[in-house]
């Protein structure tokens, strides 16, 4: 039903009419939902009307979903004038930059699905400071001064079970090259670099080469990590590496696809990223507009159709995600791994990229 | 006015301005990558290796497949020729990344056409993979370039060689295609840049290339490194450019074209001949979009982004072979001339998404152009000139030069006998590099993205917007559209070819 309830979805307002939370988020009446609000988690009942005029820079939408969010937030703000510019993240963050170096400043906030390209905005002193109170609603170790994470995504390993179970994968990131699975792997996006990155900074340098290294032997290279789970889940290689959704995804459209996911457990092989937003301009509307992403509604909505982990405390986690009380995520800082050019230094040296 | 014109070919000075606007992009470049530089590792050999290979086997596929091709359209009378000429022309109106992922979702284990026929059918990916889906591609490039300098060419010295006893295709190989040889040259030209500045295919079908190391360091916010590795890259297209150069094409008067009549059987045998390329380039991927759409449901989806892609691609069009007019005849006019026209090709060279970034620091320069449809417009024409360049010049080297002295022996003025003379017989060149213009202005993707006004959505972009997050079926009405139009503009400029047709070829006293 939820994917059915999506794919209809674009132009929002149909699709929202059948989630509860949605609706809630969509209609201008304060609905019956805030009675069961958790603490900590605001309802959208309780923020200010937004008005007057703003531009989004999106980095890599989630393909119409963060588009429905925004949609309710312009229907719920009739008087907010919201222009949206969206592209691939880091082209933005570089024309974000470009356009502070000429004195041009057309964007007030900068939505990006990767940390990375917020990491290089705010190192360039282009974010300003977000109030005590929002970062206060992100859960522990997702609390930033300069830019908010909106969802989180974990790594995980998807795994063909066609010939295997949960129990016969590595629960180690770095004894997984010593196992006999084959594996699929995309070290040319994004997502990977972070992830190597992060063990860079938990393992050091040589033990994340000699890792490459071993690894580079049994892997075979997929151009993103969707082609990594559709690769396991034809069975062309045993076990992937990959964030989570994209597993949970091509399961919600393919009830019966032969993959499911095993988490490792305290090493970068389960790194919890996120997707961030940071206030380029100064004032109160480009906050509030912060504080409307991390409501109960957005969250869980995002939680549930696009499989996200909401970071807001209170919400629940994506359906199909084992509870996050049992995986045992690293503690790194998410805004150190936009050190890329090392982690990629070490890739070249190693040739895997 | 007339004392300079003598000295210089009228065209010069406005081609000088064109070609230096089309450099500014590479001179930002520069900027972007003096602060640091890495030049060459061992791994870049290899990267290096498979990007000429890539390059050299779609030159040679494309030219194998295009040229056949445009023979076939330019001559034989098939029965719905505009429609056989429209559906190979089809393959430009689909983005090579699209055709690349439904070829590679078709094939393989577990590939739709094994899910659907229980076929097992082998994997798509590599330099094969990449190779054949580069060809499908870019193939029509040389079809059509071919095409309209076979178009010009007098059928009267392959009559007098079949009267003397030679073959049909011994007459085609030894009479036409040598004499057409600029025009295969310029298509191969086209197929070479595209596939050096292709980003997608490589990517989808594994394939490491230079275009991808680009990407990465990009991605990774070396945006230096990658203006550096782009630029050695422009090495790399300035070598083509320089050998593009070096093909040199026959002069001679235009004429009334060669006609062949297929007999039945040849008829079905050409159509049958015609058919793979069909089938994988157009057929499978509409295929592969249609069982999406059954699958997943349409979606919502707003007309306007066809309208918006449309609009800004047809303004590319006409505004790129306006400019190109100019490129041309100063390309044919003399060594400098020909040096302002290789100097246009190089943005097409450059991988979209640095040169996208590259144009907007040349917009942040102009802020009344910046995030503007006309800033996208200037960014299409910079990018795609080379397409109308290529097409006018192969036109305009046919001309016959003695019109134009018997217009001015008549007492025209130079302007007048290049406005009636020249132009009119330069349309056929004039509306084929329109149409490129248009079909790969409508499926470009990161000046879009980049440059156009915020908000601004195509139907490109909202194709990129549903694939990269994996909601294949509703890039299917948006696919199918986006094909649709292009055909339809095709179709439209074929049939303002056809007039164009008649004034040359066909009026007893040209």
């Amino acid at each position: 039903m939820q994917r059915r309830a999506f794919i209809h979805g674009l132009a929002a307002v149909g699709a929202l009419g059948c989630l509860p939370a949605a609706r809630a988020l969509a209609a201008n009446s304060t609905g019956s939902a805030t009675a069961i609000a958790p603490a900590n988690a605001v309802s959208v009942d309780q923020l200010p009307k937004l008005e007057g005029d703003i531009t989004l820079y999106l980095g890599t939408g989630e393909g119409g979903l963060y588009e429905n969010v925004l949609e309710a937030i312009k229907k719920r703000n009739p008087k907010l004038n919201l222009q949206i510019r969206r592209g691939v993240t880091a082209a933005l963050a570089n024309t974000i930059v470009a356009e502070a170096k000429a004195g041009v400043r057309r964007a007030d906030v900068f939505w990006a699905v990767d940390s990375g390209s917020i990491a290089l905005v705010a190192e360039a002193g282009l974010a300003r400071p977000l109030p005590a109170d929002l970062t206060g609603q992100l859960k522990a170790g997702f609390q930033y001064p300069q830019w908010a994470p909106v969802t989180g995504r974990i790594r995980t390993l998807p795994y063909y079970t066609g010939r295997f179970t949960a129990d016969q994968i590595p629960d180690s990131i770095m004894a997984l090259p010593d196992s006999n699975l084959s594996i699929g792997w995309a070290p040319a996006y994004a997502a990977f670099q972070s992830f190597l990155t992060a063990m860079r900074l938990l393992e050091g340098d040589k033990a994340t080469a000699d890792w490459l290294r071993a690894m580079s032997k049994r892997a075979k290279s997929y151009a993103g990590e969707l082609g990594v789970v559709m690769g396991v889940e034809r069975g062309e290689v045993d076990v992937g590496l990959a964030n989570h959704y994209y597993t949970l995804r091509l399961k919600a459209g393919k009830p019966d696809a032969k993959v499911a996911l095993a988490f490792t457990k305290n090493d970068a092989g389960c790194l919890v990223n996120a997707s961030g937003i940071l206030a380029l301009s100064e004032g109160d509307l480009p906050v509030n507009f912060i504080r409307y992403l991390l409501t109960r509604e957005v969250q869980s909505y995002l939680a549930t159709e696009a499989f996200e982990i909401p970071l807001v405390s209170g919400v629940n986690p994506p359906p199909g995600l084992v509870p996050l009380s049992t995986i045992s995520p690293p503690r790194v800082d998410l805004t150190a791994l936009a050190d890329l050019r090392p982690t990629l230094n070490l890739m070249r040296s190693v040739g895997v990229l | 006015m007339p004392g300079v014109l003598t000295r210089w070919p009228a065209s010069y000075p406005l081609a000088f301005i064109i070609a230096l606007m089309a450099l500014v992009p590479v001179g930002v470049l520069f900027g972007l990558a003096s602060d640091e530089v890495q030049l060459f590792d061992a791994h870049n050999l290899k990267v290096l290796t498979n990007t000429l290979l890539l390059m050299l086997f779609t030159v040679l596929g494309s030219v194998l497949i295009g040229v056949p091709l445009a023979l076939l359209t330019a001559y034989v009378q098939m029965p719905w020729r505009r429609l056989w000429l429209t559906l190979l022309a089809a393959p430009l109106a689909i983005p090579s990344y699209i055709g690349a992922f439904t070829l590679y979702a078709a094939f393989g284990r577990g590939g739709e056409i094994e899910n659907l026929l229980g076929l097992p059918v082998p994997a798509m990916d590599g330099l094969a993979g990449a190779t054949l889906v580069m060809i499908l591609y870019s193939y029509p490039f040389v079809m059509l370039t071919t095409r309209a300098s076979l178009l010009s060419l007098d059928a009267s010295l392959v009559n007098a060689a079949r009267t003397l006893g030679m073959s049909i295709a011994a007459s085609l190989w030894r009479v036409v295609l040598p004499r057409v040889a600029t025009g295969i040259a310029a298509g191969g030209l086209l197929v070479a840049l595209y596939t050096l500045s292709d980003f997608g295919t490589p990517a989808i079908m594994r394939l490491d290339t230079f275009t991808r190391v680009i990407f990465v360091e990009y991605n990774a916010f070396g945006l230096s490194q990658a203006a550096m590795l782009s630029l050695q890259l422009l090495v790399i297209v300035g070598l083509v450019l320089f050998l593009e150069s070096r093909v040199r094409g026959s002069r001679e008067r235009p004429g009334r074209h060669l006609t062949l009549w297929p007999v039945r059987w040849q008829r079905w045998l050409v159509a049958l001949a015609v058919m793979p390329v069909l089938l994988l380039a157009v057929v499978l991927p509409l295929a592969v979009f249609g069982l999406w759409l059954m699958r997943d449901g349409a979606g919502e989806f707003d007309f306007s982004y066809a309208w918006n892609s449309a609009h800004a691609s047809l303004l590319a069009a006409i505004f790129a072979v306006v400019l190109a007019v100019p490129v041309a005849h100063a390309a044919i006019a003399g060594r400098a001339g020909r040096l302002m026209e290789r100097m246009t090709y190089f943005g097409f060279g450059v991988p979209g998404i640095v040169m996208g970034t590259a144009l907007v620091y040349v917009g942040l320069q102009l802020p009344f152009l910046y995030q503007t449809l006309g800033l996208l417009v200037i960014a299409y024409v910079l990018r795609f000139l080379p397409l109308a360049v290529g097409s006018v010049r192969s036109t305009a080297e046919g001309l016959d030069p003695s019109l134009v002295k018997a217009a001015r022996v008549l007492g025209a003025s130079p302007r007048e006998a290049f406005q009636r003379i020249t132009l009119p017989l330069t349309v056929r060149g004039m509306v084929a590099g329109a149409a490129l213009v248009f079909l790969e202005a409508m499926r470009e993707l990161p000046a879009t993205l980049m440059l156009g006004p915020t908000g601004f959505e195509t139907l490109a972009t909202y194709l990129w917007r549903v694939y990269e997050a994996g909601y294949f079926g509703r890039a299917a009405i948006p696919g199918l559209l986006l094909v649709l139009m292009s055909a339809l503009g095709l179709a439209l400029m074929l049939s303002g070819e056809r007039r164009a047709d008649f004034d040359v070829t066909e009026t007893p006293h040209s």
